[in-house]
């Protein structure tokens, strides 16, 4: 368990500027313009559009929100938060893109590789560690930022609120808050896991290109749909890869009914009532289960590729 | 004698290529052993099965484990240095040492500290603005402040200065070695190991041609300044190597009675950078 933490904790500060300062960035990016949104600059369109004579700032509009849709104001702030903060997750797929693809070709290009192997270390746990950190940890560290980040945008704006004199408690939802961050964590979880085949395959991918990884990772099924277009004239390569990159979903949720009026409507729809169905879907679905069997062949053969790496 | 290594019929191909024809020997505990060859000679790949890097054929023990197979749990007991700069270039000094006191139960941090305190490596700074030699010292300080059994050094002090290379093998032998420990080195500067070494091994073309302790190679290999009037007598004993100093003609003896020899002229014995080319190029094979 040490070793393997020790493996985990070399992983995150190789990647630091994909798991950390890109979205610290970001986030950063995110609190500068709510400050200065705060400030001043530019026009608050929502408190724009509601138009009444009465609201003239963001404390009057919490007001009046506050008596006239009490019920769905906690939700609209929770809502509204991830909203503001979502843009620090812009980068996460392409940091898990590019970490997974490089993890196992940069040690060996740098051949630090020979430093790793010189340690009581097998290749399965480095290749573990390899895969759980953009797989496990990123979205944890992306995660982790933003709850940072929300909690300083509630905080400046409650700062405002104060000054302006309005219901400044409406600002701090907690229940829902941590009650989002959590469901946060849930979402990522079934979506990583249709798409662990995907994940797989990149760090295969780095395990055995000598060169270019990037084109491998694209080409090699790029060209078996055309190859597969052209013979068969069928598309269950791109099919089945669209499935597990999110198309489960339109698939899962065919039957949903969904009925959102309002702020309350829709947390309530993006934080719980998917659940049943989605993992339903999932533990049913026989495109599921291969995917884990092929990401399970993918990790085996990178483990391989490692075993015999030093060498070339 | 505890024996270290193990090899019976070790050998490795690289397609229709033999990198290492079949070989035997055996290593004992407390020996420090240099591997010596031309480049190319097949060193680095004896090594490398040696130590679990590739796989091979034949029969190989290392401390009672299989290496192509049990690599993880061999390292415990072995340690080594590649003949390239192998330090993650992105990592600082202090970082590479938590990281190896994370995963390696016999690597104890204050040795390393100790030995760290005494070069002008800095803990804060990362491996890729360490100096070449700063590099190869911190490399040191890791591998002797973990306690194995078995140390392998393939060209450890290759592109280092001289001072940077006379400290490193006088801390592996004043600081690292005893005779629960074995060192297998390989280097092209065979002078400044060869007062270290305990048993040698040649190898040319992939295979093994000579594996013998230094004590009793530097006796087998005489050498003769011959002379004038005992030229024809010189050539009449069969020398494995004939050259010229000064006007004199040398010749060098294997298995030779030294006292036979004393009346041809002067004897001394050879250095083992001297045994390594007349065992390559004369009839010493």
């Amino acid at each position: 368990m040490k070793t393997f933490t020790a493996l985990l904790k070399r992983e995150v500060l190789e990647a630091k500027n994909g798991f950390i300062i890109v979205p610290m960035v970001l986030a950063g990016l995110t609190i500068f313009l709510v400050l200065m949104t705060l400030f001043g600059v530019g026009e608050l369109n929502l408190i724009k559009e509601i138009d009444r004579a009465e609201v003239q700032n963001l404390g009057e509009a919490l007001a009046l929100a506050k008596s006239e849709e009490a019920a769905d104001l906690p939700a609209a702030i929770t809502v509204g938060y991830w909203a503001v903060s979502i843009l620090t997750w812009v980068a996460f797929p392409f940091v898990v893109f590019f970490s997974l693809l490089s993890v196992l070709y940069e040690e060996r290009r740098d051949r630090s590789i020979l430093f790793w192997k010189s340690m009581p270390i097998t290749d399965w746990q480095e290749v573990g560690a390899k895969f759980i950190a953009p797989v496990v940890l990123a979205p944890l560290c992306f995660l982790g930022i933003t709850i940072a980040a929300q909690l300083i945008v509630a905080v400046l704006m409650s700062i405002t609120v104060l000054f302006q004199g309005g219901p400044m408690l409406e600002l701090w939802p907690l229940g829902l808050m941590i009650w989002g961050w959590l469901n946060a964590v849930q979402a990522y979880f079934i979506m990583a896991l249709w798409a662990l085949p995907l994940f797989g395959w990149l760090l295969f991918v780095g395990s055995f290109a000598n060169r270019l990884p990037f084109l491998w990772a694209l080409l090699v099924p790029g060209v078996l749909m055309i190859v597969e277009g052209i013979f068969f004239d069928t598309h269950h390569l791109l099919t089945w890869i669209g499935t597990h990159m999110g198309a489960w979903q339109d698939l899962a949720f065919r039957g949903v009914r969904v009925d959102i009026e309002g702020p309350r409507d829709l947390f309530s729809f993006l934080t719980g009532s998917w659940h049943a169905e989605a993992y339903g879907y999932a533990l049913t679905s026989g495109s599921f289960w291969l995917g884990i069997l092929i990401t399970a062949g993918f990790l085996f053969a990178a483990t391989e590729m490692r075993k015999r790496a030093a060498t070339n | 004698m505890e024996s270290v290594i193990t090899a019976k019929g070790l050998s490795k191909s690289f397609g229709s290529f033999q990198a290492l024809k079949p070989a035997s020997f055996e290593v004992p505990l407390g020996r420090i052993v240099g591997v010596i060859g031309a480049n190319g000679a097949g060193k680095t790949t004896m090594l490398n099965a040696i130590l679990g890097l590739t796989s091979f054929d034949g029969d190989l023990d290392v401390l009672g484990l299989d290496p192509s197979k049990e690599r993880g749990k061999l390292m415990q007991e072995v340690c080594f240095i590649a003949d390239v700069a192998t330090l993650p270039k992105w990592m600082k000094v202090g970082e590479v040492l938590d990281f190896v006191e994370g995963v390696h139960p016999k690597f104890s941090r204050e040795k390393a500290l100790d030995f760290l305190s005494r070069t002008k490596v800095p803990l804060d700074r990362k491996v890729k603005a360490l100096s070449k030699g700063m590099t190869v010292q911190l490399h040191l300080a890791v591998v002797m402040a973990i306690d194995a059994k078995l140390l392998v050094l393939d060209e450890p002090t290759l592109g280092l200065d001289i001072i940077f290379r006379k400290q490193f093998y006088s801390s592996l032998l004043e600081e690292y070695f005893d005779e629960e420990r074995t060192v297998v080195i390989t280097t092209h500067q065979v002078e400044e190991i060869e007062h270290i070494l305990t048993d040698v091994i040649f190898i040319k073309d992939g295979s093994v041609i000579l594996n013998e302790e230094m004590e009793d190679l530097t006796q087998t290999y005489i050498e003769v300044m011959v002379r004038k009037d005992k030229e024809d007598e010189a050539m009449a004993l069969g020398p494995i190597y004939k050259g010229a100093s000064f006007g004199r003609s040398t010749c060098v003896y294997k298995n030779k009675n030294r006292d036979e020899l004393a009346h041809l002229g002067e004897t001394r014995r050879l250095g083992l950078a001297d045994i390594f080319v007349v065992t390559m190029t004369g009839e010493g094979q």
